[in-house]
């Protein structure tokens, strides 16, 4: 059995140890399940302050149309020589929709109530959901953003409230794409950061584990790589706690 | 032996024929007069007749819509294989005509009262929600009120494009470990897509083969890249892990699978008959290999999509 990957079983077992570890730390983590099965998923919602911006960044909006969509596995010389792409094609899902005839005037009115503050921050409710993925072997991270008044935030804005520091690293990296996707639990649209490349950057550090024969927590371990992208930490006293 | 298995399908067309001009040009073939070791020609006729099904839908505009005069409805033919918001350019065309441009958001489709989901094929949206019913499908149009709750947004054919891709991609990592949609290039995908906007058969399936070869000794996929939909569920659909050969070597049946999956779906002896399990608007037989439904009535996506529906009560 390779070393990355993650049985459903295992998934299972390392959120219930996320989950005594959320219990004395007291950070919110809970265990959904569906009903009439073992499947579930591991949620935590938290109020966050982000800058949000719904209207496109630059001029990244002209080229939509006729380059490509944002594929979600391109491989690394192909991710580099198109991140601009890239870059231009995750944000315009949302550029569209405000740019066309067909102007969606519910979320430019309430453009206008977001955006009074441009350049400052809003508190948010973000709502975080870990899956598992049978098809590629790994958790997956679901996510939706509301703004107190209760209004869905749309792919543009999610992309906008990525931290700075982050954005550069999402465009560049295997984890470059934020798409909306039906929740394959709930049914309902959620924001996710696609799992197809999780296996490549796991690799490096399930190793080291097993080269130092360490016990690793794999959701742990990926959850501190994805989470903080999307605003969501993981407190140091995880990791210094053993499994 | 492939023969055979068409006739299997082909003989659904004594249970009961849905009405879908799709379905009834599956029905027509007599393929059991090819003999015992079928011919390729005959699984192609198969993938052709997937393809090319259609569904005759009317489009009315939801009766709450602002309009400078009366919408007529609107007519057309869809393809089972595509996706609502690829394939309906003039039904927005039509009804904008009617409207002023303030009046007009997001598009999104409706069906008694269900929103429908763009994001799954066309065939699977009709099947699960409106399989028994009178034809033509009768769909409501809507732009404003968005259920942002219910439905993924589309704003361009680029979303579109990349949700088929992805699921194109998550098959093939079932099937082959990603390995061939990583060894083709971005041409290749690209000619996956058009084939599949611009309604190419074989632009599309002499890309799409490789994506369904497999090592003959292993006699199949690793997992079959399934999805099985219940019509009234909270639940979407049911994806898990299933293998086309049985540990002791043996084909597994479309039957093996529900048996797994979802047993309510499979009558008991003697009880009637309380589910429909509907692949393109027919009923397979139960014993039908899984390995080669996935490779003859998946979507072009990849996925074997597979209704379980309520048998009508008349």
């Amino acid at each position: 059995m390779s070393l990355c990957v993650l049985e459903e079983e295992t998934f299972r077992h390392c959120c219930r140890l996320i989950l005594q570890q959320s219990e004395q730390l007291r950070d919110g983590w809970s265990w959904e399940s569906v009903q009439g099965s073992q499947e579930g998923y591991l949620r935590k919602t938290a109020l966050r302050s982000a800058v949000i911006n719904s209207s496109p960044v630059g001029d990244q909006v002209e080229s939509s149309s006729e380059s490509g969509p944002q594929t979600s596995c391109q491989s690394w010389p192909d991710l580099q020589q198109h991140k601009k792409e890239q870059s231009v094609l995750v944000a315009s899902a949302g550029a569209d929709s405000i740019q066309g005839d067909i102007d969606d005037e519910d979320d430019d009115a309430d453009e206008g109530v977001c955006t009074v503050s441009e350049g400052s921050s809003q508190v948010l409710q973000y709502e975080y959901h870990i899956l598992y993925s049978c098809s590629y072997s790994t958790p997956v991270l679901y996510f939706r953003a509301f703004t107190l008044e209760g209004r869905s935030l749309s792919l543009q804005e999610v992309w906008s409230s990525v931290h700075s520091n982050f954005s550069f690293r999402l465009q560049n990296s295997p984890l470059n794409t934020i798409t909306q996707q039906e929740h394959p639990l709930l049914g309902q649209p959620f924001f996710m950061l696609h799992p197809c490349r999780t296996e490549e950057f796991m690799r490096p550090v399930l190793q080291v584990a097993q080269d130092h024969n360490r016990p690793v927590n794999y959701v742990l371990t990926w959850l501190s790589v994805v989470g903080p992208m999307v605003g969501l930490d993981v407190p140091l006293m995880y990791t210094t706690s053993h499994y | 032996m492939v023969a055979c298995l068409l006739c299997c399908v082909v003989d659904n067309r004594k249970v009961s024929l849905p009405l879908d001009l799709g379905v009834c040009v599956l029905g027509i073939y007599s393929l059991c007069a090819t003999g015992g070791r079928s011919s390729m020609a005959d699984d192609k006729d198969v993938l052709r007749d997937v393809w090319f099904g259609r569904i005759p839908t009317c489009f009315t505009l939801n009766q709450d819509e602002v309009t400078e005069r009366e919408a007529e409805p609107y007519y057309l033919l869809l393809p089972r294989v595509s996706y609502l918001t690829l394939v309906t350019d003039k039904v927005k065309k039509h009804f904008l005509k009617v409207m002023k441009a303030e009046d007009v958001e997001e598009m999104w489709f409706e069906y008694e009262g269900t929103p429908l989901k763009w994001h799954y094929p066309i065939g699977v949206l009709f099947d699960l929600h409106a399989s028994n019913t009178v034809l033509p499908w009768s769909i409501t149009v809507h732009f404003k009120n968005f259920p942002d709750r219910d439905l993924l947004h589309c704003p361009s054919n680029s979303v579109i494009e990349a949700h088929f891709m992805s699921s194109i991609k998550e098959a093939d990592a079932l099937k082959h470990k990603s390995q061939v949609v990583n060894d083709m290039q971005k041409k290749d995908h690209k000619q996956l897509w058009m084939g599949l906007q611009n309604d190419k058969f074989d632009q599309f399936w002499a890309m799409n083969r490789k994506l369904m070869e497999y090592p003959t000794e292993e006699g199949g996929f690793r997992y079959i890249p399934f999805r099985i939909y219940q019509a009234m569920s909270d639940r979407p659909f049911i994806q898990k892990l299933f293998r086309p050969i049985s540990p002791e070597g043996n084909a597994h049946t479309l039957g093996n699978l529900l048996k797994e999956m979802y047993p309510t779906a499979i009558p008991n002896d003697g009880e009637p008959k309380r589910y429909q399990v509907v692949i393109h608007g027919i009923e397979p037989l139960l014993e039908t290999p899984l390995q080669w439904l996935s490779e003859h009535l998946s979507h072009p996506d990849n996925f074997l999509h597979i209704c379980v529906i309520p048998t009508p009560t008349d």
